[in-house]
């Protein structure tokens, strides 16, 4: 089944974040719930975590773009 | 934990304590609070010298060198707060509470935006009168930043949250772009008020304003105690 991996909803929805990292690569096994990659505004860092157990299949939203939050940047192949 | 209505938190005061030991402590209380083993903690400390990195910063807002910087004992550290660059040091009271947004019904924005409100309380009890500047968070005063703020959010679960100026060396700034802002100005309430109230007064007044303002009691407690309360499985939260 294919997740999405998307920005959390902790924040405002009309919130612009930037990616500062991918945590995991394209192809790497993950567990649900461990971190996926970092999103900040200026003063608040979220964490993307991961939906379910499985493999990373794609990034979608590389380092140092915005997106608001909700945005899918990635996808998930679960197991 | 829920008591009439009211959250029952803890209040560990590590005191001075370097920031790598300290941080771990708040990872292993985070990683606590995250699998359900931890009620909401409150964590204060106050760091030896330190320049701390922030997730949007950039080692270029340092402004001294590595060897200067070694000869005043001042060490760097990336860390994955948001924000960029700053001091932190002796008389400095950094606070890092860990609640769930979802308890405390604010969202990330909303929750930064309290702890601003929360330091503007405190500093108005030692007639300290601040506001926020649009574009800045933070909390100043006249045109110098007084408090600053800058939190990391996992599972809607915080860590990281804010410090404050009550009587720190203000020169350490000026090695820094202090948040990656040219010359901006920095204060304490020493430097406002010629005189610093005693840092444990201060934590008094602290945490009367936090349980108000996130309506929440806390038990004081320590690292120890709530490191033998961690250790233990089959205690409640």
């Amino acid at each position: 089944m294919r997740y999405d991996i998307e920005i959390p909803p902790t924040a405002d929805g009309a919130l612009e974040v930037t990616i500062v990292s991918w945590i995991k690569n394209v192809g790497d096994q993950v567990s649900k719930g461990q971190d996926l990659a970092e999103a900040t505004t200026e003063k608040i860092t979220l964490y993307v975590t991961a939906p379910a157990q499985g493999t990373l299949t794609q990034i979608f939203v590389q380092v140092g773009f915005k997106v608001k939050v909700g945005t899918v940047i990635g996808s998930l192949e679960g197991i | 934990m829920m008591a009439a209505g009211k959250q029952v938190g803890l209040w560990l005061d590590l005191g001075l304590m370097p920031y790598v030991p300290s941080f771990d402590i708040q990872g292993q209380i985070l990683q606590a609070r995250m699998e359900g083993r931890l009620t909401p903690t409150v964590i204060l400390q106050e760091n030896p010298p330190i320049f701390t990195i922030g997730r949007s910063g950039s080692r270029n807002n340092i402004l001294s060198s590595t060897e200067e910087l070694q000869q005043r004992g001042i060490d760097v550290l990336e860390v994955n707060r948001g924000g960029d660059v700053t001091y932190h040091g002796p008389g400095q009271l950094v606070v890092s509470p860990l609640f769930y947004l979802g308890d405390i019904g604010l969202n990330a924005n909303q929750y930064l935006h309290r702890l601003e409100d929360v330091l503007m309380e405190l500093l108005a009890r030692y007639d300290i009168h601040t506001h926020k500047t649009e574009g800045f968070p933070g909390v100043w005063h006249e045109e110098s930043k007084i408090a600053s703020v800058g939190i990391a959010v996992k599972h809607g679960f915080t860590f990281h949250g804010f410090s404050l100026n009550v009587d720190p060396n203000l020169d350490a700034f000026n090695l820094i772009n202090p948040c990656g802002v040219r010359r901006m100005r920095v204060s304490s309430i020493r430097q406002v008020l010629g005189q610093a109230p005693p840092m444990a007064e201060v934590k008094t007044q602290l945490k009367e304003i936090v349980e108000k303002s996130f309506k929440m009691e806390t038990r004081i407690t320590s690292w120890p105690d709530l490191l033998k309360h961690l250790e233990c499985e089959s205690c409640n939260p």
